[in-house]
């Protein structure tokens, strides 16, 4: 059975052939599945998301086999999911744990500005300003698929990624990971870790947001 | 909001309308002031719907017997965007008022002047206002029932609150936890009958009447929590995993503290205009004074503001 509709799937044609740029090539990493809940799952709705326009092209890997491609993109957990430009340059997006929910619309969102190049957030000033960043940040943002407030907190995150070479922002589903969601104190989403140390809970306007990653920044 | 491609245009320095907030009153606002041909800013902080987007069904918006809280939010958006409404995510931190001019700073600075200011803030979920509330909120203790609840499956959690929202919350988190107890304060819950029968009749939740929470105890999260019964005075130690708290709500009317007058809670005062004590700044929906805070009279708040701005200031 088609988990993304008929009437979602002619939708996200309109969109897709309206807003894509260039191609998009869409990286999933997965465990076998006595290890992964959500593998399978996650592949195959990206299967069919990526079956709707020419322009997204699905690669699969095996989290644990295909070590070469797991250590250059730092992947330490499945699934995950990596976007990359036509070219093949790492967006920094990273997707831990099945984008559904609320978090399908994130996925949408990061796979059109990286065909565009255009971050969901930010104008040109505050671009400048994140780009200024010129040492190693990684953001994680612990989420839930029914949290309505979530994918403004993840998008936010991976527009920092797309912006800044230094900069890596993962989503991270936190029913699917409980252990580290429990390891980091997670109990309300979207709650937002900066360089693992710096953390704030809720999804924050965009110079607050980069308040707080110059905060943390400023700490290293 | 599921495809909600966030393009923006650049904002400009003048609308004839800006809400501060975006939630049903001012998305209600901007459909009857674009139709009117006027131009219209609506600053939201975090996301248009607001307190829509908490509920996880609404059952009594007219038109439709059942409908996702998101998916009206989403709705409402759609409605509004399409009519030509501009959108800004930020917080407003000012209101300035010079004679005729009413202009709203952003917190990054932004001056943006109006020909009518409508404050659509809305209300956020009260505090219970005690000891270890603050410190371990997100550590246990959340507002959000829908977002925050998965944290809690198979574990023990309560509910404090005796209203619609906390009786919803109870039967949502139901589904998840292994037990919800309903804190309340009184002998006996406000909530609609539709949703008390349903509460009742559920297995997993139990029933603290007449008692109020004195005290949240924990150190790295929420281990304990320590309930006052309000007739005998006598305390209780209860263990629980998490703690919702629906006690209802708390205008945001900090904004205009000082500009127009509010009542005694915070609550803002205006005419049957919407008007406010100062000319040319309206507030509608939750945060104005007013008997039913529904989504339904939100959205009739925001009708009856844009058209008296429509008439008094724009024709």
């Amino acid at each position: 059975m088609a988990l993304i509709s008929e009437k979602d799937a002619r939708y996200l044609q309109k969109v897709f052939s309206e807003q894509l740029k260039d191609p998009v090539k869409i990286l999933i990493f997965v465990d076998d599945k006595s290890e992964c809940e959500y593998c399978d799952l996650t592949e195959q709705v990206l299967q069919e998301l990526s079956s709707i326009d020419s322009k997204l092209e699905m690669y699969v890997y095996h989290v644990k086999r295909d070590k070469q491609i797991v250590d250059q993109y730092k992947i330490g957990m499945a699934p995950a999911i990596v976007l990359l430009d036509k070219e093949g340059n790492d967006s920094r997006i990273r997707f831990y744990g099945i984008p559904s929910g609320h978090e399908f619309s994130s996925l949408i969102q990061d796979i059109i500005s990286v065909s565009t190049g255009k971050p969901s957030f930010f104008n040109a000033e505050q671009i400048e300003k994140i780009r200024s960043i010129d040492s190693p940040v990684r953001i994680k943002v612990f989420v839930t698929p029914t949290c309505p407030y979530c994918p403004k907190a993840v998008l936010m995150a991976h527009s920092a990624a797309l912006v800044n070479s230094n900069i890596i922002a993962e989503m991270i589903e936190a029913n699917e990971f409980p252990e580290m969601s429990m390891n980091y104190g997670v109990s309300s989403v979207p709650h937002t870790f900066i360089n693992d140390k710096h953390d704030f809970v809720g999804a924050y306007p965009e110079n607050a947001f980069i308040q707080e990653l110059f905060k943390a920044v400023g700490d290293d | 909001m599921l495809f909600d491609v966030g393009l923006k245009g650049e904002i400009k320095d003048h609308y004839d309308v800006v809400t501060v907030g975006g939630g049903p009153a001012a998305l209600g606002a901007a459909v009857y002031a674009k139709r009117a041909g006027l131009s219209v800013l609506v600053i939201e902080k975090t996301l248009e719907g607001g307190q829509l987007n908490l509920t996880t069904y609404i059952d009594n918006y007219l038109g439709f017997s059942s409908i996702e809280g998101q998916e009206l939010a989403r709705r409402m958006k759609e409605h509004a965007e399409s009519l030509g409404t501009e959108f800004l995510n930020a917080q407003a931190t000012k209101i300035i008022v010079e004679d005729e001019k009413r202009i709203v700073r952003t917190e990054e600075g932004r001056l943006i002047s109006a020909g009518v200011i409508m404050i659509a803030t809305g209300a956020d979920p009260r505090k219970l206002g005690v000891a270890g509330e603050r410190e371990l909120t997100a550590k246990g203790i959340s507002y959000c029932a829908t977002c925050d609840g998965y944290f809690f499956k198979d574990k023990d959690v309560a509910v404090v609150g005796g209203g619609d929202t906390a009786i919803n919350d109870a039967l949502y988190l139901a589904k998840i936890a292994r037990s919800v107890t309903i804190i309340h304060r009184r002998d006996k819950l406000r909530a609609v009958k539709i949703l008390q029968d349903k509460a009742f009749s559920n297995e997993k939740i139990k029933f603290e009447f007449n008692k109020v929470v004195e005290e949240f105890v924990g150190s790295k999260k929420l281990e304990e929590v320590i309930l006052k019964d309000t007739k005998t005075g006598q305390l209780s130690r209860l263990k629980f995993d998490g703690v919702f708290i629906a006690i209802g709500l708390m205008p945001n009317s900090e904004l205009v503290n000082g500009i127009v007058e509010l009542d005694e809670s915070g609550y803002i005062i205006t005419d049957e205009s919407m008007q406010t004590s100062v000319p040319r700044i309206y507030a509608i929906g939750d945060v104005r004074k007013k008997n039913t805070r529904q989504i339904i009279t939100a959205v009739a708040d925001g009708a009856i503001a844009a058209m008296h701005a429509v008439e008094h200031y724009f024709s």
